[in-house]
């Protein structure tokens, strides 16, 4: 007995002192390897991107994959993170210190996010053929301060009007014409409210009406809600109650769901047939393209109606994303050799995700714009001309100021909708918030124009 | 001089004492010992992030720009701000709607179990828990379903030609469609616990009152409602912070509209947390306090007004 157990403790020794030996040998052996690996590892860059349409995952999923395979210097983890959880991650990996080194950005944030010193300027990071590239009316969208804090990506118009010819044509409307007026529009609206139909479906919630509507704020008073150096709310300027007026008259004669079951940017309740009409972002004709293709023969786009029937008014605003360096990368030259890569290199990079937008967004860049000249599906595609001649012309860019000025004035508009609030109330509502926003902000005086 | 009778008597009182004393130290230290581990999990992850969070309250949280003391600035902030309040008057009405329907319902239901027997009695308790165990988002999304224009919420109401109502996008009655599922999802747990209790009371004081002739409203009232004292204590106290914390199903249902009809004090918080803004951080914060402060404050109100007694069967 005694023997045995003598002999398994020293096996269990010898094994203990053995594995120690082939372990301590194996580290002393690797520490100078090591050390050359890491000269030689490539530098890691994560990239967080938020979640889009399916098409966009994948594209982005193969250009960092070819970026990766391009080089071996720069290594990029590419992170999708849904939309619903983005803010709440973001903050949380910042708060750790684990943000990261590049992220997806949309203009409105551009501004917010210097201002809290979020974003890295891009001016010496990269080159400035690649600013040069951007197109003038966009510039200004990633710049504060004459500085560029993001490379722009795209940009998309937040209000097209879409109509189903067929059924105009059964209402006796002239397919030819669409509305240009909201008095039309709402005429259009009731001709085709039939049945189960519903003759329009719009924004209808504050959190979709704070920004999908002001491209129709611009159109209804010239302005946004707030004076151009912040100093003071606008919402009570009488032309506001038009807009009001005009989404009332929508959801009050039931001439749109009274329960939508999708969010404004989601074109599902059109692609069903639950709608005859729809007001939505461009972005709406790659989802038709990919999800109702039998519906596209009997789609036709246009601007968003006026108030008074002007086409060359604005309706719409220039929402679109870009990417950003964060401020704390420690990776900022890698990061932005990424972004150069996949924005501002090669323009058939960008013409490819266009092109698989199925042209329902718009390139920012010149050279871009050149090769999808070349590209005779886009020339053809008649929704991107209406949209590229019709409507991109007359877009504004989205405001830079914080979104409780937005949300404001979209609850404004779903209060008088619903009938919470009469139009007078509701603005005056709107205007104490965004005075109390002001003020709790430090707002006053901050303001560039709107 | 006292005598060695006496002497020894003093002695043996002291070794007594002393032994008495040390067996008191030896539970102390056992008590001690076995609440340890939750004072120290407690300190870990409530009392130092209570702290902590009451510290970061005083200043303007910024991650990039450091933070920036303003004392109680956002205290004021959260107190000035009438969503703030709508919200909290929106989890009190919240708690009203479904507090008393889930109390009442769990009575009843537990009632009726009680005076049934054998196979029938377990297939309803079963019945009435199934709710219970389903996830909050899944009766969200079903009774979104149930809510939409074609569902069956207004199916019903057409056929007494009502309608269609749009449930959850009506600010007049967005709250109700919403406390619906909320009593639904509650109310199995509230009747087990009623009958649970209704279990331990003597079957002879029914038998007695049975016997003076007293019906069903009598002998709840005198008998079963005055010794469920104290679970209808417990059920109303955990019903109304939980309810008042009530969070996923406006989240899911309704996002906090129309008109902010239905957003109630955590989803407010949750919104404005997801601002970008500084701001909105340190002033979520205050916000969040500030809940814990009215909820601390609402339990000992209906503590006070609700005074738990001793059963009389001790």
């Amino acid at each position: 007995m005694r023997t045995w157990r003598g002999r398994l403790i020293g096996l269990a020794i010898l094994v203990v002192a053995a594995s120690l030996i082939v372990t301590g040998t194996s580290l002393g052996g690797s520490s100078s390897s090591s050390r050359t690996a890491k000269a030689q590892a490539p530098v890691k860059v994560t990239f967080w991107q938020q979640k889009f349409e399916d098409y966009q995952q994948k594209w982005f999923t193969k250009y960092v994959r070819a970026f990766n395979k391009s080089q071996n210097k720069i290594q990029v983890t590419y992170v999708v993170v849904p939309g619903d959880v983005w803010t709440q991650k973001l903050k949380a990996a910042q708060a750790a210190g684990t943000q990261p080194d590049v992220a997806t950005t949309n203009y409105g944030n551009i501004a917010p996010g210097v201002l809290n010193g979020q974003f890295t300027p891009l001016d010496s990071l990269l080159p400035k053929a690649a600013f040069a590239d951007i197109k003038s009316n966009v510039r200004s969208f990633v710049q504060v301060d004459g500085k560029y804090y993001g490379y722009p990506m795209l940009v998309e118009p937040s209000a097209v009007l879409y109509y189903r010819t067929d059924l105009a044509k059964k209402a006796g409307l002239d397919v030819k014409n669409p509305p240009k007026s909201w008095p039309k529009l709402i005429k259009w609206a009731r001709a085709m409210n039939v049945g189960n139909v519903k003759g329009i479906t719009i924004a209808s919630v504050a959190p979709d009406l704070g920004w999908s509507s002001w491209g129709l704020q611009y159109n209804a008073c010239g302005h946004l809600p707030i004076s151009t150096d912040w100093s003071k709310g606008e919402a009570t300027d009488p032309c506001y109650t038009k807009l009001l007026n005009f989404y009332k008259a929508l959801y009050q004669g039931s001439l749109m769901p009274q329960q939508p079951k999708v969010g404004y940017p989601d074109a599902t309740p059109y692609g069903n047939g639950e709608v005859a009409m729809m007001v939505n972002g461009s972005w709406a004709i790659g989802q038709i393209k990919q999800y109702f293709p039998k519906l596209l023969a009997k789609t036709a786009v246009a601007p968003m109606a006026s108030f008074n029937g002007d086409d060359k008014k604005t309706t719409a605003t220039l929402g679109g994303w870009t990417l950003t360096v964060d401020s704390k990368s420690k990776q900022k030259q890698a990061a932005a050799d990424f972004i150069r890569y996949l924005l501002a290199g090669n323009p058939k990079i960008m013409a490819g995700f266009f092109e698989l937008s199925g042209y329902s967004k718009f390139t920012v860049r010149t050279s871009v714009d050149k090769a999808l000249a070349s590209d005779p599906k886009a020339g053809k595609d008649p929704f991107m001309k209406v949209i590229a001649t019709k409507i991109v012309p007359y877009g504004r860019q989205e405001p830079k100021f914080p979104w409780d000025i937005s949300f404001a004035m979209g609850t404004a508009i779903e209060s008088a909708m619903k009938g919470k609030q009469s139009v007078p109330d509701a603005l005056k509502t709107a205007n104490d918030t965004i005075n109390s926003v002001i003020q709790k902000q430090d707002l006053a005086g901050a303001g560039k124009g709107n | 001089m006292a005598t060695r009778a006496e002497t020894l008597g003093r002695v043996k009182v002291f070794r007594t004492a002393k032994r008495k004393r040390g067996r008191l130290h030896q539970s102390n230290l056992t008590a001690y010992l076995m609440i340890a581990p939750m004072v120290v999990l407690l300190s870990i992850f409530v009392l130092y992030p209570l702290g902590y969070a009451v510290y970061l309250s005083g200043y303007r949280i910024s991650f990039y720009k450091g933070n920036q003391w303003v004392g109680l600035d956002f205290y004021r902030y959260v107190l000035d701000d009438p969503r703030f309040w709508a919200s909290v008057r929106v989890g009190f009405k919240y708690v009203a709607m479904t507090v008393p329907t889930m109390i009442i319902l769990a009575f009843l239901l537990a009632s009726l179990i009680r005076s049934l027997s054998g196979w029938m009695a377990t297939v309803l308790k079963t019945t009435v828990y199934v709710p219970a165990v389903l996830s909050s988002v899944i009766a969200s999304v079903v009774f979104v379903f149930i809510y939409q224009d074609q569902g069956v919420a207004n199916w019903f109401v057409g056929l007494f030609g009502i309608g269609p109502v749009a449930w959850l996008n009506d600010p007049g009655v967005s709250l109700a469609a919403i406390a619906a599922p909320g009593v639904w999802l509650g109310f199995g747990i509230s009747t087990l616990i009623l009958l649970a209790a209704m279990l331990d009371i003597p079957q002879s004081y029914y038998e007695s009152a049975s016997l003076d002739g007293a019906g069903f409203f009598r002998k709840s009232r005198y008998i079963t409602i005055p010794l469920l004292r104290n679970v209808f204590l417990f059920l109303i106290v955990t019903g109304v912070v939980l309810t008042l914390q009530e969070f996923l199903l406006p989240l899911i249902m309704t996002g906090g509209g129309p008109v902010d009809a239905t957003n109630t004090p955590n989803l407010f918080i949750f919104n404005s947390f997801r601002d970008f803004t500084p701001y909105a951080t340190s002033f979520s914060l205050a916000a969040s306090l500030i809940l814990f402060a009215v909820l601390g404050a609402v339990s000992l109100l209906i503590f006070k007004a609700v005074n738990s007694v001793k059963a009389v069967d001790g």
